[in-house]
């Protein structure tokens, strides 16, 4: 029996349902198909190896740069006013000037001392800039747009169209820009910002974003569009059916749709739903079907997790489409069968051919078929990989293995 | 069969050489799929990508719910997951296998966790020092809960070793005697914190509610 199962207080019930809670918090498998990726990379790598001059000199650099910041920095604890060393300071990339449009341009270089509380950069038609805002992230503002800083130094846009780019931040940190009543949170991605009119409009094309407001948020992936009114009185902008933000406590009503990221354009009509993004699990993890794949995996069962995906592969929406992937991935990793979890695959790629998992599942071929032996194959699909998934984080990881197949088809043929 | 007919292609039944094997050497559809970790170790040792991957399916939700019982911050989370198993990666070798693979990383995680937190406090220190005001608490975008934020306060307050023990046995499930190994100390040990950690946390929660 477990600690307070019968619990015989308010309290004991407190920590029970915190505890059991706490237990099923595991992650996402959003976030756990990406750390996959990171960790892959990392493996590929060969080990750093430190030596001990480099171990002195480090050391020597650190008491350095901590005498120096103790100099600058010891003026400024008596002050009222804070210092700029003072705020969380990460490496800010110079203002680039944007890529020739075409059409008449005045681009703007912004210092970083005009990142000021207050202080507003504005375009005029047929003017674009290129905004470094601070955290590594840089803002392409197009015509007629505006973006200032609040007095937290943070983002905000006032007007117009911004498209953002955010670095991964280091840990600890997170890249937040406001626009109207939300804020927009990430940890490093590529997403826009739309303020016109009386709404405000957030598209991702890569990575995760949250939109927040008070208390309530919601979770956006790559190809998500949001919407929400500017004004929080505005009905006149709210979507009949829309989502809301999870939380508890918000009077606006936006909405989410799934539209293509850039590279999938094309196919983009072919997803477009109004349906709801409110949960942390986009993918639909919560889904009877897959739970209870899972379980039948988990205890061993295979075959019954391979029938159970199966025929959760036959309905529609992300929960179909993750299992669609998973039986693949079950069929190769489980049953051993890697020529039939490629077919799978590329059956996964007819159905979903924007889906969310688009880029494993040409991974997961890539990988099969090398693994096969099936250089030539192998290679096809490694270069369609690149190109079509030109953003991808297993970029690199792909590469090297198109460097690797090149070198084995190169040595084939001297043979 | 083809292997070029769609229909022979996804039937479930047929029959396929499994890689890095001889033919005719897959296993049978009742082997047990599950992969022990002793297999898995050595498996990873070898360079085995596929050994890896499911390495890293059978412990990133483990680390990350590990982590965040210890007070790792949502957004620190993701990269804590991969630090620890890189880290699991370039200490793989040193491994001897006395302990179980499970044991070996929740020491690892449990040690990550300490020393992020041990940076985060510091860096917040420095913060309140240099701008003179208290940070607002930023607020967690995943943990929309009210159980959850409440039972993360509640661990907070007690003590890091205290907070480790109550989360091996109370969310993690692991007996007295696997946290001894994790947190190398003796099973009574063990028991004296996991029943002051109790004590403590009630006697918070009372103040709470």
């Amino acid at each position: 029996m477990n600690w307070l199962e019968n619990p015989q207080s308010e309290a004991e019930r407190l920590v029970r349902d915190g505890l059991d809670q706490a237990a099923r918090r595991t992650g996402d498998e959003i976030t756990h198909r990406r750390g996959w990726a990171k960790v892959a990379d990392a493996l590929l790598e060969p080990e750093p190896r430190v030596s001990g001059r480099l171990v002195l000199a480090s050391v020597s650099a650190a008491v350095a740069v901590l005498a120096v910041a103790g100099v600058l920095v010891y003026p400024h604890l008596g002050s009222k006013t804070p210092a700029p060393l003072a705020l969380p300071s990460l490496p800010v990339p110079a203002v680039a000037p944007s890529e020739p449009s075409g059409q008449p341009t005045d681009q703007l270089a912004v210092e970083e001392s005009e990142r000021a509380p207050g202080n507003v950069i504005r375009t005029r038609k047929g003017e674009r800039a290129r905004v470094a805002l601070g955290g590594g992230a840089v803002a392409e503002l197009s015509e007629n747009s505006a973006v200032t800083w609040d007095t937290q130094h943070r983002p905000s846009i006032e007007q117009g169209t911004a498209s953002l780019s955010v670095p991964h931040q280091p840990p600890g940190w997170r890249f937040s820009v406001t626009a109207g009543p939300y804020v927009v949170t990430v940890v490093g991605t590529k997403f826009n910002v739309k303020v016109g009119g009386r709404t405000v409009g957030v598209e991702v094309s890569e990575g995760i974003v949250e939109v927040w407001r008070g208390s309530r948020s919601t979770r956006l992936v790559a190809g998500d569009a949001w919407h929400g009114p500017l004004y929080p009185d505005d009905s006149a902008t709210q979507p009949p059916s829309g989502s809301s933000l999870a939380g508890p406590a918000a009077s606006a009503t936006p909405s989410v749709a799934r539209t293509a990221a850039p590279s999938e354009r094309p196919q983009a009509a072919a997803v477009a739903s109004s349906a709801p993004l409110v949960s942390n699990k986009p993918l639909a993890s919560t889904s009877r079907g897959l739970r209870e794949a899972q379980a039948a995996l988990q205890a061993g069962d295979v075959n019954r997790a391979a029938d159970i995906l199966s025929h959760a592969a036959q309905g529609s929406g992300l929960a179909a489409e993750n299992a669609a992937y998973e039986l693949a991935r079950i069929t190769r990793y489980n049953l051993g069968r890697p020529r039939q979890a490629v077919a799978l695959w590329d059956r996964y790629r007819t159905r979903f051919p924007s889906g969310l998992l688009r880029a494993e599942a040409d991974l997961s071929i890539v990988d099969t078929l090398s693994q096969l032996g099936e250089v030539g194959a192998a290679l096809a699909e490694a270069k369609a990989f690149l190109s079509r998934h030109p953003n991808s984080e297993r970029r690199a990881e792909v590469q090297r293995l198109l460097e690797r197949l090149r070198a084995a088809e190169a040595s084939s043929e001297i043979r | 069969m083809s292997d070029d007919d769609p229909k022979a292609r996804v039937a479930l039944t047929e029959q396929e050489p499994n890689m890095g094997q001889k033919q005719n050497t897959s296993p049978p559809l009742s082997a047990p799929a599950v992969i022990a970790d002793a297999e898995l170790v050595r498996s990873c040792r070898a360079g085995d990508m596929n050994a890896w991957r499911s390495l890293y399916d059978r412990y990133a939700p483990l680390i990350h719910r590990f982590s965040a019982a210890l007070g790792v911050p949502a957004e620190e989370r993701e990269d804590a997951a991969q630090d620890i198993l890189i880290a699991v990666y370039r200490s793989l070798r040193h491994f001897r296998g006395e302990a179980q693979l499970s044991t070996w990383i929740y020491r690892i995680a449990a040690r990550h966790a300490i020393r992020l937190g041990r940076r985060r406090r510091v860096r917040e220190t420095m913060r309140v020092m240099m701008l003179k005001e208290r940070p607002q608490p930023e607020i967690d975008p995943s943990e929309r809960s009210t159980q959850l934020a409440t039972l993360d306060r509640l661990l907070a307050k007690l003590a890091p070793k205290k907070r480790t023990v109550l989360v091996l046995f109370e969310v993690e499930g692991l007996s007295a005697k696997e946290i001894s190994d994790v947190v190398g100390c003796p099973e009574n040990t063990v028991w004296s914190r996991l029943h002051h950690a109790r004590a403590e946390m009630v006697k918070a929660a009372r103040r709470m509610v």
